[in-house]
């Protein structure tokens, strides 16, 4: 890129969506910090909007609405108090993610239906696990606090799925200190991971905070007989 | 006629992101009926795949809720809002894994399409901005669109149009710049 190089156009570039690699990521990160490019972009944005309309509006799948609806709903109630119990059961357990993970499985062997997946995130930096989180087969992703998170309040916590191999994690949406649950497609060999964010969650589609916590989401091996 | 139908569906849609900023989970769902296709199509002209549109739109969706205190009617339309967030979440999936079919075309000419073309000229804002694209070359105004449509990036439109890198960067600046120019006078 040249020196001369209008901030504007970049702008529009980034807008346009032609960007990739690192000019994609630099506009990202101008983004998020500077204001006059953000108005830039605000105003390529309003500009090429018009262009969208080539694309012919096309129906969604039936169960798109049931799937943003899980992941902004609140849990189900009914989730509640089995999970109280677990977690209760969870904490009583303190010898080690391994030994917790063994024994999750024997208790979640009786309700249905059965997680297929489930991950123990713990700080990065080392320490004891601070969540928990489950995955069943249909794609439902419970995570729960199992001690309380505090988060300051001009912050949220946001989740986020890695999976193996990728270097660029996918937001799974801002993660309230009291858990959540959600609908996602993950694939084997995901770590979850846990950054702190402005309020709302990252502006730029990636983790803009410190990672705090993070885990490995591993097969549950039911026990047999 | 009540003056009720009068309203236009841009001030509407607005109302309806200023309702869900205030957690109204009745005006969230009424967005998504009167959007959930619109933004459905456009992913999937970038991603060419359900499964990937459909995960696009889902996560617009979360993000237009998640994000709908932090919209500003001062920049921008509630429309551009919600394409963008869209168009953004779909050029992450597509630009985070490689194509998946390679030589890929989309269809020519797409924008010479007379309904295309129809629903571009159907507000002030689509008839200013075709008037400018027409003072543009073909070829160019062909990049343009298969950027802003088709999700295609710089190294794959230089691929697909068997030109330089830097000739297709070259090309788009100037064709942005005219259509800055052009959409201010």
């Amino acid at each position: 890129m040249s020196d001369g190089h209008d901030h504007d156009l970049l702008a529009a570039e980034y807008v346009l969506g032609a960007l990739e690699g690192d000019e994609r990521r630099e506009a990202e990160r101008r983004l998020a910090s500077d204001p006059v490019f953000a108005r830039s972009v605000a105003a390529w944005q309003q500009r090429l909007t018009p262009l969208a309309s080539y694309a012919p509006p096309t129906s969604p799948p039936d169960d798109l609405w049931q799937r943003i609806e899980a992941r902004i709903a609140p849990a189900a109630a009914a989730d509640i108090l089995p999970l109280r119990r677990r977690i209760r059961f969870w904490q009583a357990t303190t010898a080690g993610a391994l030994a917790i993970a063994a024994s999750l499985a024997a208790f979640i062997v009786l309700r249905q239906p059965t997680p297929a997946r489930i991950a123990v995130l713990s700080p990065l930096a080392g320490g004891a696990p601070v969540l928990m989180a489950e995955a069943e087969t249909g794609g439902r992703l419970l995570v729960r606090p199992t001690t309380a998170i505090a988060v300051p309040t001009d912050k949220d916590l946001e989740l986020w799925a890695l999976p193996q191999g990728e270097t660029r994690p996918r937001s799974l949406g801002v993660l309230p200190p009291s858990g959540r649950q959600l609908t996602a497609q993950l694939t084997p060999n995901t770590q979850l991971l846990v950054s702190l964010e402005p309020k709302g969650g990252s502006p730029t589609g990636q983790p803009t905070g410190p990672v705090l916590y993070g885990g490995w989401l591993t097969a549950v091996e039911l026990p047999r007989g | 006629m009540s003056a009720t139908a009068q309203i236009s569906i841009a001030d509407d849609t607005q109302a309806l992101v200023h309702r869900c900023a205030g957690g109204d989970q009745a005006a969230f769902r009424l967005l998504y009926d009167r959007w959930g296709s619109r933004l459905y199509g456009i992913a999937l002209r970038i991603t060419r795949q359900a499964v990937l549109a459909a995960d696009a739109t889902q996560e617009a969706f979360v993000q237009i809720w998640q994000q709908a205190h932090r919209f500003d009617p001062d920049r921008g339309s509630a429309e551009a809002w919600l394409i963008g967030i869209v168009r953004y979440r779909a050029l992450d999936i597509v630009r985070r894994q490689a194509r998946e079919v390679p030589g890929y075309e989309p269809a020519d000419r797409a924008d010479d399409a007379p309904d295309a073309l129809t629903r571009l000229v159907s507000t002030a804002e689509g008839a200013a901005l075709h008037r400018c694209m027409d003072q543009l070359e073909e070829d160019r105004r062909r990049l343009v669109v298969m950027a802003f449509v088709d999700g295609l990036s710089h190294s794959e439109l230089a691929q697909r149009l068997n030109v330089p890198l830097g000739t297709v960067k070259s090309w788009i600046r100037r064709s942005l710049m005219s259509l800055r120019e052009c959409l201010a006078s």
